[in-house]
């Protein structure tokens, strides 16, 4: 078995073995996120050391209607199997005092299985069918495990989300039979397919793929799905779906819509540059006027994803690596973010900006954590979510559209507006009749200890990002045009 | 010059800071969280030393420039990160390490005791490590980058007792205020990464300069200049955006002290500084920051000799002078506006620092003209380093104020017309409201200070050595101008660079010049000092009581100065309207019109195929299950075959 097939059968076996160990199920659920992790960096390292370069293949003959088993990884997939990996670990942590069945851990490896395979599939129908698997651990994990809305938030995310595949789906078939018109072959091979004359078909296939990566990404107007699935989700949930899901759409979109459909890309590329700045200044807006922190967060995503499209549809070299960094800095940003108002939400069951006050006082250590990466969120040069805006901007403004990188620049400033007066409401302002702060013990050493972990990431990504561009750059050099 | 030649003063100012704060940080603040300063004030006397060594070797040796380390590249440009240790930058270094570690001192006396002490040295300490990195970046990402540190120690200073909701709310419009000039920044920086496809100060100006003697200004030139006033106007309290600095003394008193002299308000005048070769080659830029600069200290001059509260009317001090460095350098006298910045620090901290000890002696955060008053007698030393400092702010000779204020003074009479006006203007204003604050705070007994009853007395050591030494230093401020003259001068001229092998040397705009003893800056220095401080002797000591009648008697005028002539009120429409555009966005259009569109439509559907009941859940996990089960068998159809 090659090291590209391990990486996602690895947390297969996982899933499996998770859901016949019973109690023991969280320990099994370490050992395999351990065994990914490592697995990871085993293949990210060869790509680090010769900064980027280097592609692995593992292939296997066509099957029926060109259908192949055929994975690659550079630079871009393996940076995002890794967060994949390490995410999944820092979940498993988190979740570790859970009261929970062997299927919850069971269903965090079977996500990670299938993101990994989404990132790492050549062939599309092999993408696909990794595509729709991260559903269905995700529904469950929403729908079972979640707070107190979690069914119709689960429902609400599926229905969307399905039937955003949908489009993409058929557009990926039609771009399949288009090619065999034109050269009497089947195949699913991205490479293959790639400079295939789409004809008059062209627009529309770039229209179903960018609303099935779209509503995922998600993109205004797609977007209404995420409040409430990262609301409802468990925090281990919404750490996966903000810090990995997410990019699954902007990795489809670098990976599938771009190199497939470039001349539509091209032609549509202001409008998409609209939607994206709008994307980066309504979810900001949108984000003031939350009064539950766990939306206000998820709202914030919907902005910085905007942030990542403008980077995307810029073309240029800054706005991709920017991209790319920006996705693994929102994980690793977002994902803290989640986490700790999964803390809180632990403690005392609510997540009302008005529910606590005070917190400062009684629970230090997650004051500080939470400032630290409310800090990194909101763009703090110093610490990492700044880079990856910065090279998103960078590049917008050197596209043909430098205008929106004002719309950009307006989205930076308003996050300090919606995160800052958060923050205090939550840990600064007196407790108010209503609080229930008194509930909130500090942050155990378990918790501390996966906290500074993310801490220390983004500092170092944000003070040395060099060489995460650096082995970024040279995979992002061949997708677009 | 390689980054093993580089003096070992140089690393220690970051080594210093940066040890102590996670000494105090990892190890005192939980073991012995009334530790916390020992190390920090260790860090401070590191600093101070290495600063002023490192200007002697900058005096004596020139200046260095060299990168590091590579930070960021992508595609055609990339951004080293590095420093620059020139003229400018060791004069004002060396200032803030002085002023800073004095108001340190300062600051072990009077935060004694606080339940949050350990978490203000930490927090006081970056803010210093802040400005240094500031002063010492080579290029504009890694100014930027410490830029926006000292902008959050100023938050967490600024919100220290945030239990106050007036605290809070001052540290979010500080921050906030701060976001919407950085906006110019970050702008700028993206333009000039466009532009010049390097951010490092130096290599900037050798293109800007090339592109000019060849009678060219990059396209984007005016812009990039445009937005780093605007930039500066936020971080150095300028119009429009100076409205936050009255504000931030909800700190305690030695973080107003630090941001007014040393660590915040200056780094606009420096960006500038450091930004003008690119300004002045845009013509009509220098103006506007002249007029920018004189219309605020004008404006802000009056506001001050009308606040009662004292930190208030410093912190209005503090906007009017940074006005007249901002106009000084709109002129293009770039020494001038060093040293003015300089003796301003020296001054404006002792000011301060004399204002906490009199707010500590009525045990309050901050003390106000009703409150207090003829404390002559009860604290002598507070009173003699305040004399001193005011002094020197009002420019009276010999002290060191007079030869940086009339210097600025002077350089906007050679330039005539209404800055001129404005220079005469504001030192009559200056003396008007620091004689005023000094008469109602020290002199005279009246009716109206209801403190009077109080039983005043000077607190301990730690609160007055700190005071004497930066006082004196503000009267002696003015020998440091041949100093500062060929620091600058050393910044501006004669740069070494190298175009295509060959060596050169670089003039960059602006003039390091300043003026020593004139008999017509003294007479004109002194006749409008002696017009304001005997308007205030007038106005306090003699019609003792003016000042609270002319409140009851005009309550509109009252209304006018209290809303900075109306600004302060349009600011406060803006925010409502930001936030309400925020509410339509959040809950009303998104909420509401658009997820309730599309929910509707969806429970339509679900509706109508009952899915929402219990039952139909299993029937969609049963679709689930086959969908999954399929997608697996066609995939092992596909491996097998």
């Amino acid at each position: 078995m090659s090291l590209l097939t391990a990486l996602w059968v690895v947390p297969l076996a996982g899933a499996v073995a998770c859901a016949l160990s019973g109690r023991a199920a969280r320990w099994t659920s370490l050992a395999f996120s351990l065994a990914a992790l490592a697995l990871s960096a085993a293949a990210l390292r060869p790509v680090l050391a010769s900064s980027g370069a280097g592609l692995a293949l593992a292939g296997g003959a066509p099957g029926a209607f060109g259908v192949s088993y055929a994975l690659a990884a550079d630079g871009l997939s393996l940076s995002l199997v890794g967060l994949t990996a390490f995410l999944n670990l820092i979940c498993v942590a988190a979740s570790w005092d859970l009261d929970v069945s062997a299927g919850y851990w069971a269903c965090f490896q079977a996500l990670a299985c299938a993101l990994c395979g989404v990132f790492l599939a050549r062939d599309l129908f092999l993408f696909y069918i990794f595509w729709e698997a991260t559903l269905i651990p995700m529904f469950f994990i929403i729908g079972l495990w979640g707070s107190d809305n979690r069914r119709r938030a689960a429902l609400k995310f599926f229905i969307f989300t399905f039937a955003g595949s949908i489009f993409m789906l058929l557009a990926l078939i039609a771009v399949v039979v288009l090619h065999q018109r034109a050269t009497g072959e089947w195949t699913w091979n991205l490479a293959a397919l790639r400079g295939t004359d789409l004809g008059p078909a062209a627009p529309w296939i770039f229209l179903g793929l960018l609303v099935g990566f779209g509503v995922k990404v998600p993109m205004v107007p797609l977007h209404t799905w995420l409040p409430d699935a990262h609301t409802e989700a468990p925090a281990a949930g919404s750490v996966m779906l903000a810090g990995v899901m997410l990019k699954m759409g902007v990795y489809g979109i670098l990976r599938v819509a771009l190199p497939l459909a470039p001349t539509v890309a091209a032609a549509w590329m202001p409008l998409l540059t609209l939607l994206a700045a709008i994307s980066a200044v309504y979810g900001a807006l949108c984000a003031m006027a939350q009064t539950d922190l766990k939306r206000l967060v998820a709202y914030s995503s919907i902005a910085h994803l905007g942030f990542c499209l403008l980077g995307v549809f810029s073309g240029t070299a800054q706005g991709l690596a920017g991209a790319a960094l920006l996705m693994i800095n929102h994980g690793i940003t977002t994902g803290a973010l989640f986490l700790l108002v999964g803390f809180l939400y632990e403690r005392a069951h609510k997540r009302g900006l008005s529910d606590f006050g005070g917190l400062a006082e009684r629970a230090p250590r997650l004051a500080f954590f939470f400032g630290f990466s409310i800090m990194a969120s909101i763009g703090l040069p110093g610490l990492n979510g700044f880079v990856g805006e910065f090279l998103c901007l960078s590049g917008i403004w050197q596209s043909s559209l430098p205008i929106f990188a004002v719309l950009g620049v307006i989205g930076v400033t308003l996050a300090a507006v919606y995160a800052l007066p958060a923050y205090q409401a939550v840990f600064w302002a007196p407790e108010g009749p209503g609080s229930v702060s008194a509930k909130v013990r500090d942050l155990g050493a378990r918790e501390s200890g996966i906290l500074w972990t993310l801490c220390a990431l983004m500092l170092w990504i944000g003070l040395a990002p060099q060489p995460w561009l650096a082995a970024l750059a040279p995979s992002l050099r061949g997708l677009v045009r | 010059m390689t980054p093993a030649q580089v003096p070992i003063v140089a690393w220690l100012l970051f080594l210093a800071p940066i040890s102590a704060i996670l000494f105090g940080f990892f190890i005192l603040r939980p073991l012995k969280p009334e530790w916390t300063h020992w190390p920090i004030l260790l860090s401070c006397a590191v600093v101070a030393v290495a600063s002023v060594a490192l200007a002697a070797r900058v005096y004596a040796d020139g200046s260095f420039d060299l990168n590091f380390y590579r930070w960021a590249a992508v595609g055609d440009w990339g951004v080293d990160f590095g420093l620059r240790i020139d003229g400018p930058c060791v004069a004002v270094l060396t200032m803030v390490a002085l002023v800073g570690s004095l108001i340190h001192v300062y600051a072990a006396s009077y935060m004694k005791g606080d339940p949050g002490f350990s978490r203000f040295f930490l927090v006081f300490h970056l803010f210093f490590l802040a400005m240094i990195g500031l002063l010492t970046a080579n290029n504009y990402v890694q100014m930027y980058l410490f830029w926006e540190l000292v902008g959050l120690a100023s938050y967490l200073l600024i919100g220290f007792w945030y239990q106050k909701e007036s605290a809070r709310k001052a540290a979010l419009k500080a921050f906030l205020t701060n976001r919407v000039g950085d906006f110019g920044f970050l702008l700028a920086l993206l333009l000039i990464l466009t532009t010049f496809r390097v951010a490092q100060f130096h290599i900037i100006y050798l293109k800007v300069l090339v592109l000019a003697s060849g009678g060219h200004t990059p396209e984007f030139l005016p812009l990039i200049g445009g937005l780093l006033i605007w930039a500066a106007c936020a971080k150095s309290a300028q119009f429009p955006l100076y409205f936050w600095l009255p504000d931030a003394m909800e700190g305690p008193t030695p973080t107003s002290a630090l941001m007014h002299a040393a660590t915040m308000v200056t780094a606009g005048v420096f960006l500038l500084i450091r930004s003008w070769p690119l300004i002045a080659a845009v013509p009509g830029l220098p103006t506007a920051v002249a007029a920018i600069g004189a219309f605020t200290a004008l404006a802000s001059a009056v506001i001050a000799g009308t606040r009662k509260d004292l930190k208030r009317i410093l912190a209005y001090s503090t906007v009017s002078h940074l006005g007249l460095m901002m106009l000084a350098l709109g002129l293009g006298q770039i020494g001038v506006a060093v040293f003015h910045l300089i003796v301003h620090g020296f001054f404006k901290a002792a000011l301060f620092l004399c204002a906490g000890n009199v707010g500590h002696a009525i045990h309050q955060p901050t003390a106000n003209v009703d409150e207090v008053g003829g404390w002559r007698k009860a604290l002598p030393w507070t009173y003699a380093c305040f004399l001193l400092a005011a002094l020197s702010l009002a420019g009276v000779f010999p002290f060191g104020g007079f030869f940086s204020k009339d210097a600025i003074v002077d350089a906007a009479l050679s330039r005539g017309g209404l800055f001129a006006a404005a220079g005469l203007l504001v030192s009559i204003g200056s003396a008007f409201y620091i004689f005023r604050m000094l008469f109602l705070t020290f002199h005279g007994s009246r009716p109206e200070q209801k403190g009077l009853s109080a039983h005043p007395h000077e607190a301990g050591f730690g609160f007055v050595a700190p005071i004497v030494l930066l006082a004196v230093g503000s009267a002696f401020a003015g020998l440091l101008r041949p100093l500062i003259e060929r620091l600058v001068d050393g910044g501006l001229h004669g740069l070494p660079v190298s175009v295509g092998g060959v060596a050169l040397q670089m003039n960059l705009p602006g003039s390091a010049m300043i003026p020593g003893f004139e008999w017509r800056a003294l007479l004109i220095g002194t006749a409008m000092a002696a017009i304001g401080a005997g308007a205030a002797y007038a106005l306090t000591m003699i019609d003792a009581g003016w000042d609270w009648r002319w409140r009851v008697s005009s309550p509109r005028l009252v209304r006018v100065f209290d809303t900075d002539f109306g600004w302060k009120t349009l600011i406060g429409w803006i925010a409502d309207g930001v936030t309400g555009l925020g509410n339509f966005a959040g809950r009303v259009l998104d909420k509401k019109w658009w997820d309730g569109a599309i929910e509707s439509t969806g429970s339509a559907a679900l509706g109508a195929g009952g899915l929402l009941s219990d039952a139909s859940r299993g029937r969609l996990n049963e679709a689930l299950w086959w969908m999954a089960a399929g997608a697996a068998l066609l995939l092992a159809a596909g491996g097998l075959r």
